[in-house]
């Protein structure tokens, strides 16, 4: 028993629900705590061990129904035929083990193995309409190939074993897109044999001796009642594997994608990945913070401290390096061509705001406008989009959106503050006004210029970014959520 | 797997030995103290009971979070040790203090007494010495101000240990909790590791989600996600909380606050908030929901003028659908 729960383990870490070893040992004691046997309980315990976030909560629930229904289909089949054969009680023993004899219906000649078959030949229940000649009950050939012996005498747990052995075989683990389901049901099939019991079959099927004749129309249909459920346990596989192998897949190439190209359906996925890069940045960060705050004994405020003590000294006061607060303003130009990648900057900005002095965002195409405010009224994604949708109107004119700035809060620019500008300073052939790009520079401690575009094209055509880079600490080509990562990555270097 | 397997669980009384039987005897004592649980709370607190592990729950404010331990606490007959998280918050005000002022006096006083000690010892190290035989008695537990996380440890018969709002408490605070969470000890440099008494006391943490808590102390915890309740569980609960209720309104006030949580609030009302409105209708004498009523105690459910003023138009329509609502 303790394999499925390793396997469901397994599983679950294949569905984002991170479970450390420890973990993996509280749900063998709860398990040895609570059983097996009240299938709710052990949800309920297993998703009080294993999954810590609501996220993880839902993949719980999920994985949990798959894994254990899938877990209790395996006796079902085996006992099939109690619904539909009247061998009831035996086809019950039959499933647990074939060997199982002493039944009093046959005839002691037969032997354990005999009985075996005779329970199950009632049992597939999905016996197919073809015309076949009706042997009637009665004695068979002994089997001649493994899986037919498998088959017919195996039990259910020799079955799924041999099944297992064979899926890790054809190494199913590996199993990647759905179309590749009946390729490897194929593979399995084969691993177990399938070719020797299609030779036993189509050779006993031609024999002019009724008990071969009679096994071979019985292996036949217990080789299709195996072919469903070798389907059945690739599909589970599939499910538990592959899913997310793809998913891991896509992420990767996400991160790699040109942030404009990113399809619609695709922005969750990226905002759960934003949001586990900014977890990482903030973690990384907050440890720094630590050191920072480290100072060195500060003597007057422990004397003042102490004098309730006679002036000796048992309180320490420490002084401590005011973090200082840095302003950081991102300005984002929304027009169509950037966009999308202001969406995604403006993502990763609010989604450090553990760590993240505090950002104001502007929002231009053509006029320039503050929308701090709509963040912190709306939840990100609203924010983000009510920005887009308000502002992304115009032509971009770089001209106008400095003034704008200037206009509205350069005297809030000082030098502790960081400027960020995302786009690709194509202006239409406007006024650059890179004297105002001047004023901020000399004012501000960092002003940060991030392009979308390669670096090949940024003085082709209508770009101003020739004359916008000498009034920049910093430009970057920005395009991907890798190099966006490795942007706020420095800046909360420089920054916090 | 022998080293890991839970210890057959000592029960701290005979009452907690039966009450923690089964799941379903632990629910019928939480109902008992009218508290009501769902399965999922039930089995979380019989797992955390047997497997000596805290629990942290989480879940949206007022769904009961700080109600289950204290409720856990009275129905073990324990006593409940409260830590309330803060920024700030470190380990001179959770888990222990030296009583500076008492070891102070000590000194003058002992001050007098120092020549006597001293006496006939010749050299400055042999007064030293002499020094040395005092030990550490300035730093043994005398001196000692154990705060909640130790005086749970301390407590003789076990207790039950409320840290609340761990989310509002620095990064560096929850590292500081990891030991006392997986082994149920403190160490104290000038003294060595403190560990529980006798019975590792029943841990709770509760998180309102301000922020993300480290997986380091997830990894040490049962989780449990309290959700808004359904609106049958909800019913009972207000059926314990505010029995003098009428059926007939219970259901109707259920319905309503059951149709605001589908709402875009600032502020979604809770079971504190449901149980409140319950208390103050029962107050009024109402026995029916109309939209005067309602709009007039609606600041009992809803905390933001925003939201007040948002729904004030919907009243009648939500009262209407809440009572058709079954």
């Amino acid at each position: 028993m303790d394999r499925t729960l390793g396997n469901f383990i397994r599983a679950l870490r294949n569905n984002d629900v991170r479970i450390s070893t420890a973990e993996t040992l509280d749900a063998f004691s709860a398990v040895e705590l609570v059983g097996y046997r009240d299938r709710a309980m052990l949800k309920r315990s297993l998703s009080l061990v294993l999954p810590k976030t609501e996220d993880e909560k839902a993949a719980f629930d999920v994985c949990f129904e798959q894994f254990f229904a899938a877990e209790d289909l395996k006796p079902e089949a085996g006992d099939s035929g109690g619904e539909n054969g009247e061998a009831d009680p035996n086809a019950a023993d039959g499933g647990e083990s074939g060997e199982g004899g002493g039944n009093p219906d046959e005839s002691q000649a037969e032997g354990g193995e005999r009985s075996g078959k005779a329970k199950k030949s009632k049992k597939p229940s999905f016996g197919e309409p073809e015309e076949e000649e009706d042997l009637g009950p009665g004695p068979m050939s002994e089997v001649q190939s493994e899986l037919g012996k498998l088959l017919m005498g195996g039990s259910q747990v020799e079955l799924s074993a041999a099944m297992a052995e064979a899926g890790n075989a054809a190494g199913v683990e590996e199993i990647q897109i759905f179309t590749q389901k009946g390729l490897y049901t194929r593979n399995i099939m084969e691993a177990m044999g399938l070719t020797d019991l299609n030779g036993e079959i189509l050779s006993g099927a031609r024999s002019p001796e009724v008990p071969t004749r009679r096994l071979s129309q019985e292996l036949k249909k217990r080789r299709e009642w195996l072919r469903e459920n070798v389907r059945d346990y690739v599909e589970r596989q599939f499910l538990l594997h592959a899913d997310v192998s793809g998913k891991r897949l896509r992420e990767e190439l996400l991160r790699k994608v040109k942030l404009s190209n990113i399809e619609h359906r695709s922005h969750r996925l990226i905002r759960d990945i934003i949001y586990r890069m900014a977890k990482k940045l903030i973690t990384m960060h907050s440890r720094r913070k630590k050191i920072y705050k480290r100072g060195q004994l500060n003597i007057s405020r422990t004397l003042r401290h102490n004098m309730a003590y006679d002036g000796a000294i048992f309180n320490l006061h420490w002084k401590s390096i005011k973090v200082d607060r840095p302003k950081v303003f991102a300005i984002c130009d929304v027009s169509g061509s950037v966009a999308n990648y202001s969406r995604f900057m403006l993502m990763f900005l609010y989604s450090l705001e553990e760590v993240m002095p505090k950002v104001r965002s502007f929002a231009f195409s053509s006029d320039l406008a503050e929308v701090t405010d709509l963040f912190d009224r709306n939840n990100l994604e609203d924010a983000i989009s009510k920005t887009l949708r308000d502002y992304a109107g115009g032509s971009t004119d770089y001209g106008q959106a400095f003034v704008d700035f200037k206009k509205l809060c350069l005297d809030d620019v000082d030098n502790r503050s960081t400027i960020i500008i995302l786009g690709d300073a194509r202006n239409n052939y406007g006024e650059a006004r890179a004297e105002i790009l001047k004023e901020l520079y000399d004012r501000s401690k960092r002003v940060i210029w991030l392009n979308p575009e390669p670096r090949s094209t940024w003085t082709v055509g209508d770009a101003e970014m020739g004359k916008y880079r000498a009034y920049c600490h910093q430009v970057e080509e920005c395009n991907s959520l890798m190099h966006l990562e490795r942007v706020v990555g420095n800046l909360l270097k420089t920054v916090a | 797997m022998p080293e890991s397997s839970p210890t057959a669980p000592t029960a701290i009384t005979p009452e907690a030995e039966q009450l923690t039987a089964s799941v379903k005897a632990l629910q019928d004592a939480f109902e008992e103290h009218r508290y009501i649980c769902s399965d999922q709370i039930a089995t979380a607190v019989y797992l955390a009971y047997h497997l000596h592990k805290p629990i942290l729950i989480e879940g949206p404010p007022g769904v009961g979070k700080t109600e289950l331990a204290k409720t856990t606490a009275d129905m073990f007959n324990l006593d409940l040790i409260r830590l309330q998280c803060y920024e700030g918050l470190d380990e001179s005000k959770a888990i222990y203090e030296w009583k500076y002022g008492k070891q102070l006096l000590y000194t003058q006083v002992l001050k007098e007494t120092l020549e006597d000690v001293l006496q006939g010892a010749t050299g400055f190290a042999e007064s030293v010495g002499r020094l040395h035989e005092f030990g550490d008695i300035f730093f043994s537990e005398d001196f000692l101000e154990p705060r909640p996380l130790l005086k749970a440890l301390k407590a003789e018969d076990g207790c039950v240990l409320l840290i609340d709002e761990v989310d509002k408490s620095d990064h560096e605070f929850e590292s500081l909790l990891l030991e006392m969470l997986s082994d149920f000890q403190v160490s104290i440099p000038e003294i060595g590791t403190v560990k529980a008494v006798r019975e590792p006391p029943l841990v709770f943490l509760t998180s309102n989600n301000t922020r993300e808590i480290s997986d380091a102390l997830k990894r040490r915890c049962l989780h449990l996600y309290i959700p808004f309740p359904e609106p049958d569980l909800e019913q009972r609960i207000i059926e314990a909380r505010v029995p003098e209720i009428p059926p007939e309104l219970r259901k109707h006030l259920v319905g309503f606050i059951q149709e605001l949580r589908s709402m875009d609030l600032k502020k979604i009302p809770a079971i504190s908030e449901t149980i409140d409105w319950a208390r103050t209708l029962v107050l009024l004498h109402a026995d029916s929901l109309d939209p005067d009523l309602v709009r007039s105690t609606l600041n009992v459910i809803l905390k933001f003028q925003e939201d007040i003023d948002s729904i004030d138009n919907e009243i009648p329509a939500l009262t209407s659908r809440a009572a058709s609502r079954r």
